[in-house]
């Protein structure tokens, strides 16, 4: 799978790009912030879509509504966040496609991204 | 200078200082109109007397009575022609004796006359003056209370009653422009005292909002670095990164076990900050006790078969409990893993549920552990206290379980306590006020009751 990962902690992206990488032999393109996410999205063709929420310059909300609106074939959108209020998290179902909380195990990541995917189908 | 006190004096003074002299002059006028009146009746006497003397010689008897009087008439002037008429008499000479005797009777009818007008006069007077003691006495008696009303009762009433509203939360306690006497000041003192305690709690809203950012702060900033520590270390030991050699597998294995207990001392930490500053609000329900501690066993089924350990649920009555499930459950589940914990092998852990005589719920979490010490009971509920040498390193603790688990049960309105026997084991309860028999239930419990 070809995985788009927009997460501004540095430290977070190696860590969910060896993983995905590594263990289960995804392709990861790491972009820190909001603008680039979006310009990436939709130039390029991924199959799923990984947004931090708090990110510089464009939230990941905002990302998603924007790619949603502006891409002719969108791909899924799952959340990454810190954020567990409850408000939070429906929002994220809504405009997404799935949510996974941080902190996050590196050894279980591409298996919730899977389980997210499976949600769709 | 217009001070109460002042004014009261003032009033005093002038109240008394009026009393007083209007009382003097009432007397004296008394005294006057008395001795005039005493003038007048001794006068009819002495005419009469003169007038039965008629011109014969008068007896000595007569005489003598005659001078008694003389002495007391008044003014000198009818004693001077008393004196000479009775000395007339004495001498004897007839036509001296009618002259005075006529001047005499006529001056006195003349006296008379004057006299009387004069007492009228007088009494006039006194009923003038009685009439103006009167009115001062009124005017005091009235005017003095009012007074006080205005001056003293009425501020202190509104004083009071913005205390009132003050303690209501409800700040009308500014005055304007209070006066410049007592009450001014205890006014303008309450201003202050108000202004302070509102600046204060506006100082305490701060700190509690510096104390949550500090939290929310805290709570990221704190996991965001340990979440890569984390996420590195677990990664490298997945061998990702290729194959290491022992002692590098075991320094790894150092790292992320204790990297686990700073995450979970964190969250520890964080939890209890949070219930302490009442940013936890619990989400209380009706929820069936039976199910929590069933679910709570299961969980700890893994850990309780690792140590050799039991777990046994006694039966319970179907009763529902008014709380906040996942917290319950967090409570719970600590006193189970401190049981485990603080088992030896083979031991049991029993929980039960229990409803005294005095309708209390109890839950109750017993172990057949080495026991607590009393000096160490109590101090096992405070913060980083720990009892050390736990039989079995399979439950890593951080010192703040029952820390927490006493702080929600608190919350909740219960209590949590132990009692132990050195030697014999430990059994920690905890209470829930709020609870009922599950619905559709409570009959046959009743019934179970009545057959028990």
């Amino acid at each position: 799978m070809k995985v788009l990962l927009a997460e501004d902690d540095p430290n977070i992206s190696i860590i969910a790009k060896i993983s995905l990488e590594k263990l289960a032999g995804h392709t990861v393109t790491v972009v820190a912030d909001g603008e680039h996410a979006l310009r990436e999205a939709l130039t390029e063709q991924f199959d799923v879509i990984l947004l931090d929420e708090m990110m510089p310059k464009m939230n990941g909300v905002r990302v998603c509504k924007a790619y949603k609106a502006q891409s002719a074939n969108p791909k899924p959108v799952i959340f990454l966040s810190a954020k567990s209020q409850e408000s939070d998290i429906r929002e994220f179902i809504e405009i997404g496609t799935g949510f996974i909380p941080k902190p996050f195990d590196p050894m279980k990541l591409a298996k919730q991204i899977e389980d997210c995917l499976k949600g769709v189908r | 200078m217009t001070s109460i006190r002042f004014r009261m004096f003032f009033l005093l003074s002038l109240f008394t200082a009026t009393t007083l002299t209007l009382a003097y002059v009432s007397y004296n006028t008394f005294h006057v109109f008395r001795n005039t009146r005493r003038q007048l009746e001794m006068s009819y006497v002495v005419r009469d007397e003169v007038a039965a003397l008629n011109q014969q010689k008068p007896f000595a008897d007569q005489l003598r009575r005659l001078q008694g009087y003389r002495a007391k008439l008044m003014p000198p002037r009818r004693m001077e022609e008393f004196s000479s008429l009775i000395q007339a008499y004495n001498e004897g000479h007839q036509a001296n004796i009618h002259q005075r005797h006529s001047v005499f009777l006529k001056n006195e009818v003349e006296f008379q006359r004057f006299t009387r007008e004069q007492l009228n006069y007088l009494e006039n007077r006194l009923l003038y003056f009685a009439g103006l003691t009167m009115l001062t006495l009124a005017i005091g008696f009235i005017g003095l209370p009012l007074f006080l009303q205005r001056a003293v009762i009425k501020p202190i009433k509104s004083l009071s009653r913005k205390m009132v509203d003050f303690l209501n939360d409800r700040y009308t306690y500014q005055f304007n422009v209070p006066s410049m006497d007592e009450i001014g000041q205890m006014q303008s003192t309450f201003n202050s005292l108000a202004q302070r305690v509102i600046s204060n709690m506006e100082q305490l809203k701060t700190l509690d909002q510096a104390k949550s950012d500090f939290l929310s702060i805290a709570s990221h900033e704190l996991r965001t670095p340990l979440t890569s520590i984390k996420g590195s270390l677990s990664l490298m030991r997945s061998g990702v990164v290729g194959e290491m050699n022992e002692m590098a597998a075991n320094l790894l294995s150092i790292a992320e076990n204790e990297t686990d207990r700073l995450i979970r001392l964190i969250n520890d930490i964080l939890d209890l900050a949070k219930i302490e500053a009442r940013k936890l609000p619990l989400t209380q329900d009706w929820n069936p006790l039976n199910q929590l501690v069933t679910v709570c066993l299961q969980s700890l089924n893994g850990l309780a078969q690792q140590a050799h350990v039991s777990l046994v649920m006694e039966a319970m009555p179907p009763i529902d409990a008014y709380m906040d499930e996942d917290r319950i459950q967090q409570v719970l589940t600590n006193l189970v893993s401190n049981a485990i914990k603080f088992s030896p092998q083979g031991g049991r852990v029993l929980v039960r549920c229990e409803v005294d005589d005095d309708s209390k719920l109890t839950v109750e979490v017993s172990d057949q552990g080495r026991g607590i010490d009393p000096q160490d009971q109590e101090a096992i509920f405070q913060k980083f206290r720990q009892a050390t040498n736990a039989n079995n390193p399979l439950v890593k603790g951080t010192g703040l379980g029952l820390a927490i688990a006493r702080a929600l049960v608190e919350q909740h309105g219960g209590e949590i306590n132990v009692r132990s026997t050195p030697g014999e084991g430990s059994t920690f309860y905890f209470t829930l006020p709020e609870w009922r028999y599950s619905t559709g239930q409570e009959e046959l419990v009743e019934k179970e009751r009545a057959a028990a």
